[in-house]
């Protein structure tokens, strides 16, 4: 069921990499702060 | 196509355990779900201490919280709701959801003493806050805002809760802004519902929602300070895409999550569901901690009458919906205030919260 959207989510893998890049370090800022 | 392998069966130990202390709440909130909030029926210590026994070992194994939610925790006061954490030991995570209206230093320095990890409940800045009245239906931001203000005085890091009434461009971005403001850590951002007591409808343009959601990831791309639970997951599930794990992101098995009544009554899966009657579902209680404990209680889950129905929908949602292994399935709660049964699949919730929030998130990649 999954495999159009998954096929969607790949073709826009130039464009996500930014995106998850500024995730991975803002998680990494976060951790380093004195952290239904 | 990654075969989505969570959300088999009903685990038998929780990761946390949500306790209501009072179900009367000072506020009236327009949206609120819950039937008993003018009612003050307190949660006897002895149901506190029922719990604790085996809190206290699932904490030993594994981080493990109790939850204080409501009404409105606070409103059984310090006296109280000291007494109901006391039998908890140190190894418990201690956590609560509070309307915010009765913070004041005395709550702070209570919150400190305990290591107690504090949740505000506040819908934006004041215009943007206006279902969340008291029960005179006078706006309760001016409280709000002060009981945070003392948050913030004692140094006390807390978490947001924002509902989001009506989804469109324009309200994302503001909401944003003023959470960077407001100083909190992280942020949840529930549009609203329609459950329990709340009926009203939930249904909104798509293009609107998605543009939301869009809007929500630029604005957070500016400065990502703040640990946005919805962000979060879809950027875990693309990234999961991506590196070919999708399959296993989500939990293994549904978490139980109890939540326990004032009166030791025990409902799983979705706390909005306790304080209701069904014709054939009864109160959707699992049996009270006053009469067996609680892990007893959670060791058969499908011998409350609902639960395999639910588990039901849970599969087809997994048959039929493109967007499982991002979502996990739709949350009980809403198949029953929905549907009316809890086998249905797709709900508005799961329209508002789940797919177009993914598809929002895809939208502002492509734009971007």
């Amino acid at each position: 069921m999954s495999e159009a959207l998954e096929d969607r989510i790949r073709d826009a893998r130039g464009e996500l990499a930014p995106l998850l890049e500024e995730a991975r370090l803002a998680r990494l800022a976060r951790s380093e702060v004195p952290a239904f | 196509m990654a075969v989505v392998n969570g959300m088999r069966g009903v685990s038998r130990v929780p990761a946390y355990v949500v306790m209501q202390p009072t179900t009367l709440c000072n506020l009236d909130c327009v949206y609120c779900y819950l039937p008993l909030r003018a009612q003050d029926r307190r949660m006897p210590v002895e149901v506190a201490r029922a719990v604790a026994a085996d809190a206290n070992v699932w904490a030993a194994r594994d981080r493990f919280s109790v939850v204080w939610h409501g009404g409105e925790p606070l409103a059984a006061g310090r006296e109280h709701l000291g007494a109901l954490m006391a039998p908890f030991g140190p190894a418990v995570e201690q956590h609560v959801q509070t309307n915010a209206t009765l913070l004041d230093d005395a709550w702070c320095e209570f919150f400190a003493a305990r290591g107690v990890r504090v949740s505000v409940s506040v819908d934006g800045p004041e215009d943007l806050n206006g279902q969340r009245v008291s029960r005179a239906g006078r706006p309760a931001y001016a409280r709000i805002a002060k009981g945070i203000a003392a948050l913030r005085r004692h140094g006390q890091p807390f978490a947001a809760l924002c509902v989001v009434g009506d989804p469109r461009p324009g309200v994302a971005a503001r909401l944003y802004e003023y959470f960077l403001t407001l100083g909190c850590d992280t942020l949840g951002v529930n549009i609203e519902e329609r459950e329990g007591v709340n009926e009203r409808p939930n249904s909104h343009d798509p293009e609107a929602v998605r543009a939301f959601w869009a809007e929500l990831v630029a604005a957070w791309r500016a400065d990502p300070r703040i640990h946005v639970r919805e962000l979060e997951w879809s950027l875990r599930y693309v990234g999961a895409v991506l590196d070919g794990t999708s399959g296993d992101l989500l939990p293994r098995e549904l978490d139980p999550i109890p939540t326990v009544g004032y009166d030791g009554a025990v409902v799983l899966l979705s706390p909005e569901l306790a304080g209701f009657h069904d014709p054939v579902h009864g109160d959707f209680s699992s049996g009270n901690v006053l009469q067996a404990p609680l892990s007893e209680l959670l060791t058969e889950p499908r011998r409350t009458s609902w639960v395999p129905e639910f588990l039901s929908g849970v599969e087809a949602c997994r048959d039929t919906c493109p967007y499982f292994g991002f979502c996990g399935g739709g949350h009980a709660a809403n198949r029953y205030f929905e549907h009316g049964r809890f086998d249905g699949t797709e709900t508005e919730h799961c329209r508002n919260s789940k797919i177009h929030l993914l598809e929002g998130v895809l939208d502002h990649v492509r734009s971007s």
